[in-house]
């Protein structure tokens, strides 16, 4: 997980954006944990949606998910896009 | 839509605010809201708001708004023929009556004759969906000197047990008085982009009292004629239409954001405002807002900022500003125009005329049937 792009991705807009201190940004976090309220976690997920260009649902973003989750359903994403490129 | 030989030049810019200030703790403990003030400012940036009396009205608001507009424009010199409206469009979603139009109301007691004058429905939109129209009304010669009015009273249709809405909303109105001229000229309207989305129109609604669920249906919820927003759902759209519009308006003009002077976003939410900004890459110094004290006041929100005293000081006739608004329909909009010579002018609620002041009870939403109401 740690090597995984959009893994990556995320830690370093949860640092950069959200100013999260690195050392909690740890796969099994949850937003809320991390200190996300519900706007931070829609926000989160449009600037996602923007990064890879994905449609990303936001609608069912919540400070409950952990990071694990979230790379999750982008990598899904990335996998249905270039699938269907291919 | 880029406007590039005569347009739309604002000549007159007035203002109109009630009296009642009330602080974020007010609201809680109006509403009984399981919230603070630190939640509502840290989620919304808003500090407190206003809200009309009991028996003022949207039309009260915008009479004293448009007459200080037009105030304005005789301070500013412009020859007497500009001076005279000769169309009024009023932007607002919170209508003295469903029916019919509060615009016929306002310009009449305006003194403005038989003018034509209606309402322009595109809620938190409205105010730049109604510029526009008026600039190609006006391009087209279908008037010399209209009128625009953007007026509110969301006090009217909130619930105050809401905390979604209740800390959000405020009342107010502003208006521009336009004409045609160059686009060197300061007030100069140079480019629109508008669009909408129907997909989302549940997501900020008021249920009831429209042909879809009549108020007055048996077995209807008197909560539903309150207005309705989902909040998180509503961010998402916000952001990316109001981003996209803003970048659309910026094409036209052709203008690079480094270019723009001055931002004023529709003030629906201070972090949503920030977040566009940041994705527009304009810095702080160049966003104008007054969220912290007035809330959102809806289709007002972006002229009562062009009309603030602190944002008047701060920007020099001409300057490079860039409107973006986002609404219930969904509706979004931007405008790029010159910002105005036009000194501002402000004028206390105009009190409703006497066979009209006391036809709601106090306290009492504008369109929620009572069982008193109902029973006599």
């Amino acid at each position: 997980m740690d090597q995984d792009p959009v893994f990556q991705q995320l830690v370093t807009i949860l640092t950069e954006k959200f100013e999260v201190p690195a050392e909690r940004v740890r796969p099994r976090a949850t937003l809320g944990e991390l200190d996300l309220d519900s706007l931070a976690v829609v926000e989160l997920y449009v600037t996602l949606q923007e990064h890879w260009d994905i449609p990303l649902d936001d609608s069912a973003a919540t400070g409950e998910l952990t990071l694990d989750q979230v790379t999750g359903a982008v990598s899904e994403l990335l996998r249905s896009r270039d699938h269907g490129a291919a | 839509m880029r406007f590039d030989q005569a347009t739309a030049v604002v000549t007159g810019i007035g203002g109109c605010l009630p009296d009642r200030v009330l602080s974020n703790q007010d609201v809680i403990a109006a509403g009984a809201l399981g919230t603070s003030d630190d939640w509502i400012r840290t989620r919304t940036g808003i500090a407190r708001r206003r809200h009309v009396d009991p028996c003022t009205s949207t039309g009260d608001l915008a009479v004293a708004a448009g007459r200080a507009a037009l105030e304005s424009a005789r301070a500013s010199g412009d020859a007497a023929e500009y001076r005279d409206p000769d169309l009024l469009v009023l932007a607002t979603s919170t209508p003295d009556h469903p029916c019919p139009a509060t615009a016929p109301d306002v310009a009449h007691r305006m003194g403005l004759g038989t003018v034509p004058a209606f309402d322009l429905a595109a809620v938190c939109s409205g105010f730049l969906y109604a510029l526009t129209t008026a600039t190609a009304l006006l391009r087209s010669g279908a008037c010399r000197a209209p009128l625009v009015i953007a007026a509110e009273t969301y006090s009217t249709i909130l619930d105050p047990q809401d905390r979604e809405t209740a800390p959000i909303f405020g009342d107010g109105a502003a208006a521009v008085l336009l004409r045609l001229g160059p686009p060197d000229h300061p007030g100069a309207v140079l480019a629109a982009d508008l669009g909408a989305d129907g997909s989302g129109h549940q997501l900020i609604t008021i249920p009831a009292g429209g042909s879809r669920l009549p108020a007055h249906r048996p077995g209807a919820d008197p909560t539903d004629t309150y207005f309705r927003m989902q909040g998180r759902e509503v961010y998402a759209h916000a952001v990316r239409r109001m981003t996209q519009s803003a970048r659309r308006a910026l094409e036209q003009a052709r203008w690079t954001p480094t270019a723009v002077d001055a931002f004023i976003g529709h003030q629906a939410n201070q972090r949503i405002l920030d977040s566009v900004a940041e994705r527009l890459g304009l810095p702080a110094t160049r966003c104008f807002g007054n969220i912290h004290e007035l809330g959102n006041t809806a289709a007002a929100s972006i002229p009562l900022v062009m009309a603030d005293a602190a944002v008047q000081s701060a920007l020099a006739p001409g300057a490079r500003t860039l409107l973006t608004a986002f609404g219930g329909g969904l509706t979004w909009a931007s405008v790029a125009l010159t910002w105005p010579a036009a000194p501002v002018r402000w004028r206390p609620p105009q009190p409703p005329p006497p066979h009209q002041s006391a036809t709601r009870p106090p306290g009492s939403p504008a369109w929620t049937r009572t069982p008193s109401s109902s029973s006599s």
